[in-house]
């Protein structure tokens, strides 16, 4: 399960996901609202926040399909993933 | 001057019916405009757009322009706007040129359709292998590797679209945006989107001259009631020689949107108000670093507002 800066960071981008709304580990994130800026903005906060460098195949639409895969790929590119 | 208002009518991006067919039926300005277009096509605009395929149906531009000119309206009644300048980059230019009163609406409803058929029956038969692909993240060094790749390899490229720092719109050939987006990746670059029709290329000469044979020369524009800024390179157009220029240099020359930026800075506009569906040019930071953007779009025109309390 991912952590709260990371749900937190998501949701903002959400804009059709109320703050009450729980978010689903498989939601499809373009039917919250996340567009093609939105992922933009949130790829840059997601490196930003976690220190993280998104490059290759983590760099495609089908990374920003689910809160799950957005969050395996931040997990895989973390200093501990290599360990 | 300072405190300046700009209108940004954007550039077309996919619309669905389902996020402004309801604005279109209800929005007492849309409805004016809707009407305006069935009488010019000779068809239900409504009708047309709910049942057309793709995303740059005649139909579906048309509506994206009847939209954007709405989505005006409506900002200078419930929001106050009164620009003082507009612009549209790419086919904002349409909605830029009605709103701005260098054609009369009916007539920007013809030339929108117009438009449309004349580019797809081009683009039929020439450079039916060409799109334009988008992409973000790419440093200005990096891309020229990227093409010089391309040239080595013999491949016909153009940049079509200059957005942002990183951000551009490449035409080339669909068999390369495979290649593409795998190079950009590699540096860090995320693609966007791949659009056919592509647009704004020296390559397509013979587009702008069909256009002006059998578009343009068919119309009679007038000197704009507003300035508006040329959105290939950031000029001040104040007259229908210059607005007739802008029209025909879209086909063949690329969308510089920083230009535009620093011209309207220049003009000394503070807010920009992007009327229309938007995705991109309000939310850049090319437009979010300068100006207090203010959108105004079917969506927020149809979520309903709180009355304001008598004092």
């Amino acid at each position: 399960m991912w952590d709260e800066k990371f749900e937190m960071l998501l949701r903002g981008y959400l804009t059709f996901l109320s703050p009450t709304e729980p978010l689903e580990s498989d939601a499809q994130l373009r039917d919250l609202g996340l567009d093609s800026m939105g992922m933009v903005e949130l790829l840059g906060n997601l490196e930003d926040t976690y220190q993280v460098r998104f490059l290759d195949d983590a760099l495609t639409m089908e990374t920003f399909q689910s809160p799950s895969v957005l969050w395996k790929a931040v997990g895989s590119l973390l200093p501990s993933a290599a360990g | 001057m300072e405190n300046q208002t700009a209108i940004v009518f954007p550039g077309m991006g996919p619309s669905a019916f389902a996020d402004v067919g309801r604005f279109m039926l209800v929005n007492p300005f849309a409805r004016n405009l809707v009407a305006v277009a069935d009488d010019v096509l000779g068809y239900s605009l409504v009708d047309a757009f709910r049942e057309a395929e793709g995303d740059y149906s005649e139909a579906a531009q048309v509506a994206f322009l009847v939209n954007c000119l709405a989505s005006a309206h409506w900002a200078r009644e419930h929001l106050g706007i009164e620009p003082d300048v507009c612009v549209g980059p790419s086919f904002g230019e349409k909605a830029a040129i009605a709103f701005a009163e260098a054609l009369p609406v009916h007539e920007a409803v013809r030339m929108t359709a117009e438009l449309a058929r004349c580019m797809d029956d081009y683009f039929s038969r020439e450079h039916t292998d060409i799109v334009t692909h988008s992409f973000v993240r790419t440093p200005e060094d990096k891309l020229a590797e990227i093409l010089a790749e391309l040239d080595e390899q013999g491949e016909w490229h153009d940049i079509s679209c200059y957005i942002d720092d990183g951000f551009y719109m490449l035409s080339l050939s669909e068999t390369r945006v495979a290649w593409l987006e795998s190079r950009l990746r590699a540096i860090g670059g995320l693609s966007l989107y791949t659009m056919r029709p592509p647009m704004h290329s020296a390559a397509f000469a013979g587009l702008r001259d069909e256009v002006e044979r059998e578009v343009l020369s068919t119309l009679r524009f007038a000197d704009p009631k507003l300035p508006v800024v040329a959105d290939q390179d950031g000029t001040l157009l104040r007259t229908s020689a210059g607005i007739h220029t802008m029209l025909l240099d879209s086909f063949v020359r690329p969308l510089r949107w920083p230009d535009v930026v620093a011209a309207l800075e220049r003009f000394g506009v503070e807010r920009v108000c992007v009327a229309g569906p938007d995705s991109l040019f309000g939310r850049v930071g090319a437009t979010t670093r300068k100006f207090a953007v203010i959108p105004a779009n079917p969506r927020i025109a149809m979520t309903p507002r709180r009355r304001s309390k008598a004092a």
